[in-house]
């Protein structure tokens, strides 16, 4: 007998999926390029470099990043459309996840917008008219002229948190949304394992931006023992 | 005055009230039993409503207040004498009661912003001046009186009942473990009184399945004779306005007023739609 299931239902499952694989994957894979910044210029520059190398590149880059990339985004601003959030009368920490998740879905949407077009496509006119990609020999230059100006710290600190905290929760989301943890003393534990996931996240997210502001990061690169 | 209670009395207080017919404690009599000068009364705004389409308005009305006092007992009090705290006349409220022990669901109301069971509200434990407003995902028929009928079209959707076919004996049931036994149990208590779609923020204007459908769901699933028609269930969930439309705020499961685990029962059916609507067609 044929499976009768409705295409909302498809399209939800697949936003809850792309979250995880491949953006949340992505996001892990480009902190570890970020952070290589912690071992100064040249090793950032090698490292996109490296990365205009990938075999196949316009195909990972869009069909793992840009479509599944504008399908989470559109199909969650929708998602965001139909909330009728309730904090105040139902104060529960749950229910602020729930309006916090689509407050930095948001904040994410407009963040990665700018990001993409700054750093990517060099498209901010007035910032940045250089593209990272291609560009790799400059790549950290152009980062770190960028970082000194303090708005553009402020909105990188707001976004990476945003990006850390989407990302943390929907692991959550995830794992409950596909039945995978389901009894309420497991969400619990499974809460904490996100909770920490997104502090060291935070942390690397920010220390590589540093790394661009500060050679070596915030506390320099010896002290996570990196050689040289 | 007499600083004793006469505990004669107080039943009868209370039997008269569930009769429609209060008698009432002296009115200088406060709840410890201490003698008091100043009449005290119970203010009450209430959201009314004439009909379906007129405008919501508020009244408010300030009656006499005396020990165990509930929602239900002040509605009443208004009713018999409804003059509003500024003097002026107006029609008695309307709303929906039934059971009096928070069984049936039918008299749940928005009070003091939260969704709950007028029955077993205490004015004792409200802050003043309580709020009594309908519930606001259901369509309002009057004043406190909600159309909760989306509920059942919910149960009918996801056929929440066990087949049988034919009226002839078909012999003992299958064993079931006590474990499932209990579970299923809890879910069983559904009164379908609406507070878990009140609450829930993803819920309005009947977009979405709901908590109290799936948990019936997650009931009839665990039935040994339910489960041969398990997968017509399953598929109703992932119908458009299913399952799928849960948004994880867990209000549910804190304001349902039997304690149903609805966030266990959401949880189970999200796993036993993923393996049979993403991975079903693997085994054919």
């Amino acid at each position: 007998m044929a499976i009768n299931i409705s295409k909302q239902f498809l399209f939800r499952k697949l936003h809850q999926l792309s979250g995880i694989a491949p953006l949340g994957f992505f996001l892990f894979a480009h902190f570890f390029t970020n952070s290589k910044a912690l071992g100064g210029a040249e090793k950032f520059n090698d490292a996109v470099g490296e990365l205009h190398s990938v075999p196949y590149l316009i195909f990972v880059e869009w069909l793992g990043i840009f479509i599944p990339l504008i399908y989470h985004a559109v199909y969650g601003l929708f998602i965001t459309w139909e909330a009728r959030a309730n904090n105040i009368a139902y104060p529960y920490a749950r229910n602020w996840f729930y309006t916090i998740q689509r407050t930095t879905g948001i904040i994410v949407f407009f963040f990665v917008f700018f990001h993409i077009l700054n750093f990517r496509f060099g498209l901010i006119p007035g910032l940045n008219t250089t593209p990272v990609a291609g560009n790799a020999e400059i790549a950290f230059a152009l980062v770190a002229e960028e970082f000194t100006r303090l708005w553009v710290v402020v909105v990188y600190v707001i976004g990476i948190t945003a990006t850390v905290w989407h990302l943390a929760n929907g692991f959550w989301l995830f794992a409950v949304d596909w039945g995978i943890v389901i009894g309420a003393q497991a969400q619990r534990y499974a809460g904490y394992a996100c909770a920490a996931l997104g502090v060291a996240l935070l942390a690397v997210g920010l220390n590589a931006m540093a790394a661009f502001i500060w050679k070596g990061g915030l506390l320099g690169s010896e002290f996570w023992g990196m050689y040289r | 005055m007499s600083t004793q209670i006469n505990p004669t009395n107080e039943a009868n207080i209370s039997r008269g009230t569930a009769m429609g017919t209060a008698t009432y404690a002296a009115p200088s009599q406060t709840p410890d039993g201490t003698t008091e000068a100043a009449q005290r009364f119970v203010e009450i705004k209430i959201a009314r409503r004439d009909n379906p389409d007129s405008a919501q308005r508020w009244e408010t009305f300030r009656i006499p207040y005396r020990r165990n006092l509930n929602i239900i007992s002040c509605l009443m009090e208004i009713r018999k004498n409804p003059v509003m705290a500024n003097g002026e006349r107006t029609t008695p409220p309307v709303w929906d009661m039934s059971c009096l022990e928070q069984v049936c669901g039918i008299c749940t109301m928005v009070i003091n912003g939260k969704v709950r069971q007028s029955c077993s509200a205490l004015v004792d434990q409200l802050d003043q001046p309580i709020t009594l407003q309908p519930m606001t995902k259901f369509p309002n028929v009057r004043d406190l009186a909600v159309d909760r009928s989306q509920m059942f079209d919910h149960l009918k959707r996801v056929h929440a009942w066990v087949e049988i076919d034919g009226t002839h004996d078909l012999g003992a049931g299958a064993k079931m473990s006590q474990e499932d036994v209990a579970e299923r149990y809890a879910y069983s208590r559904c009164m379908t009184c609406g507070c878990c779609l009140e609450a829930c923020p993803q819920y309005g204007g009947d977009n979405y399945i709901g908590p109290q459908a799936i948990a019936q769901v997650r009931l009839f699933n665990m039935h040994p004779t339910g489960k041969m028609t398990r997968d017509e269930r399953l598929e109703a969930l992932m119908q458009d306005d299913g399952i799928q439309n849960c948004g994880n705020s867990q209000n549910c499961v804190r304001v349902c007023p039997m304690s149903i685990p609805l966030t266990k029962a959401i949880y189970e059916e999200n796993r036993e739609t993923i393996i049979h609507g993403l991975f079903g067609w693997l085994k054919r």
